[in-house]
């Protein structure tokens, strides 16, 4: 019982400091470089990574709103990055 | 007499001149109400769906036989709520025995909470190494054949359910992604349905076996400005003998190490692309009744537990020449191997090296000449193939 409980515990802490953690890095400085990326060279550097880099005029803008959100969520992608990438595509398409 | 004349022409024209404007305002104001009523049909509105998925099949000779395989139909669905919510979901459909086989591969609803954390409840493929969520689609895969150590005869997780926290941040000029969870977690084969197997983690596991969840996770970490370099920790534990038997205590850890590089080279037009990943698959040691003692029913027999898998490949796709044919061609090598334990009933000691000579035709439609030679020792049951030897394996997959 005593076990069960200190392991609930532990958990709990582990927890917190991780979504602390993540707060303060999702606070960090982004460097000036990572800032100007484009979206077109962030669609050139990630899209390829798993598979071939997908040609924009493979969909429409709509689809290319729920596509580039499964990535986002799948290859984490952070928001700046799934933002400039979608916007690229819908403009190249 | 011309003047006379002249005043009706002028009305005239005057007349349908009016006439005419008048017909094209009425014109022009019924075009742009029937756009505006077209602009209300197509309104995209925040809901959005995509139905997509791929397909695969083949043609493999192995010494044993000559095979058309596959036959694969893998529908995806994917609904974008709002921008925050989103649900995926993956079938298949597969022939294996002369039977349809219809299979759940994921379906989960995404919720993003932050700009960097994403919750996601439901049936996961887990981010445990690289293969299962980031390679598997046969579109994706750049060999024919699954490396050692995953699916079908593999020591791996593909998916689960449960509940999954993940996300990505930068740190500077690098950016790391993190992904904890909690699952239901691996089912020990506990040796009264399959002896042949006892002590293998089964990952098909619901309802749960036992009130313990499994908790895991992975960290990324892309050192490199250009996102050409990931490195990647996996972990998961957990007890995994049913609750209410003598396995009760037993648990399993299971860990990964994973590398990705992606690498423009310049002097050979080409693309470089080597994936690799190492895991480890342990397993509390138990006794388990050895149900091949005729002698002795009561008899029980114990092993070491401990699981390895590794896979390493490497790709090159000569993307930047001029000539459109080169440029779809690509080669790729891959080394994989698995360990399971010595003393178990499902004992092998295996490895594998698989080359293909891939045509792309676009960048999800692609066919794949592949050689794979295996070997080692392995169990395998009477009147299958054994899966040691040398095999020619000719894939084509679409992704749609
Ligand atoms: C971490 C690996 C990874 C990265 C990076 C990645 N993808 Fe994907 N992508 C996948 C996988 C895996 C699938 C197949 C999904 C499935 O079948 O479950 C996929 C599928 C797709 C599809 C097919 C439609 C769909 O959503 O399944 C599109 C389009 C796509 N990716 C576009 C992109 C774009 C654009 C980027 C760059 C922003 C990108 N991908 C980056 C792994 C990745």
């Amino acid at each position: 019982m005593k076990n069960k409980r200190k392991s609930l515990i532990y958990s709990g802490l582990g927890t917190l400091i991780l979504f602390a953690l993540i707060f303060l890095l999702s606070n960090c400085n982004v460097s000036n470089e990572i800032k100007a990326k484009s979206g077109a060279q962030l669609w050139g550097e990630n899209c390829l990574r798993c598979h071939n880099n997908p040609s924009p005029e493979t969909f429409s803008d709509v689809e290319w709103d729920v596509a580039v959100m499964h990535m986002r969520i799948r290859a984490n992608l952070t928001d700046e990055e799934a933002k400039k990438i979608a916007k690229f595509l819908k403009t190249a398409n | 007499m011309k003047n006379i004349l002249i005043l009706p022409v002028i009305l005239l024209f005057f007349t349908i001149n009016a006439y005419s404007q008048n017909y094209d305002n009425q014109k022009f104001e019924k075009m742009s109400n029937d756009i505006d009523s077209l602009k209300e049909l197509s309104k995209p509105g925040k809901s959005k769906f995509l139905l997509r998925g791929y397909s695969h099949s083949g043609l493999e000779i192995t010494e044993e036989n000559t095979s058309f395989v596959g036959g694969s139909f893998n529908p995806i669905f994917i609904y974008k709520q709002s921008d925050r919510l989103m649900f995926e979901s993956e079938l298949e459909f597969e022939l294996e025995d002369r039977n349809l086989n219809i299979g759940l591969e994921y379906a989960n609803i995404s919720y993003l909470l932050t700009k960097s954390l994403t919750v996601r409840f439901g049936k996961i493929l887990l981010p445990f190494g690289i293969f299962v969520d980031r390679m598997h689609p046969a579109w994706v895969d750049k060999f024919s054949s699954k490396p050692l150590g995953v699916g079908h005869g593999g020591i791996l997780p593909g998916s689960d359910i449960g509940i999954e926290l993940r996300g990505a941040s930068y740190l500077g000029s690098s950016k790391i992604n993190y992904s904890l969870y909690v699952m239901n977690g691996p089912r020990l084969n506990e040796g009264d349905e399959e002896p042949d197997e006892a002590g293998q983690l089964h990952y098909d596991n619901f309802p749960d076996n036992n009130k313990n969840k499994a908790i895991g996770g992975r960290l990324g970490f892309l050192p490199l400005s250009n996102s050409s370099l990931e490195i990647g920790f996996s972990g998961m534990y957990g007890k995994v003998g049913s609750g209410n038997s003598q396995y009760a205590d037993v648990a399993s850890k299971l860990y990964a190490i994973d590398i990705s590089y992606i690498q423009n080279l310049p002097f050979m037009q080409s693309v470089l692309d080597i994936k690799t990943r190492y895991s480890g698959v342990i397993t509390d040691n138990a006794d388990y009744r050895d149900y091949d003692n005729l002698v002795n029913p009561d008899a029980m027999y114990t092993f070491t537990n401990q699981n390895s898998t590794t896979f390493a490949q490497i790709a090159i796709r000569p993307a930047m020449v001029n000539n459109k044919i080169l440029r779809s061609f690509e080669i790729a090598g891959r080394y994989s191997d698995l360990l399971t334990p010595e003393g178990s009933k499902w004992a092998s000691n295996l490895n594998q090296w698989e080359f293909s000579l891939n045509y792309w035709l676009n960048w999800r439609t692609v066919f794949k000449l592949s050689y794979r030679t295996t070997e080692g020792e392995v169990e395998y049951d009477e009147g299958t193939d054994s899966p040691v030897g040398k095999a020619f394996l000719f894939h084509w997959a679409i992704g749609f």
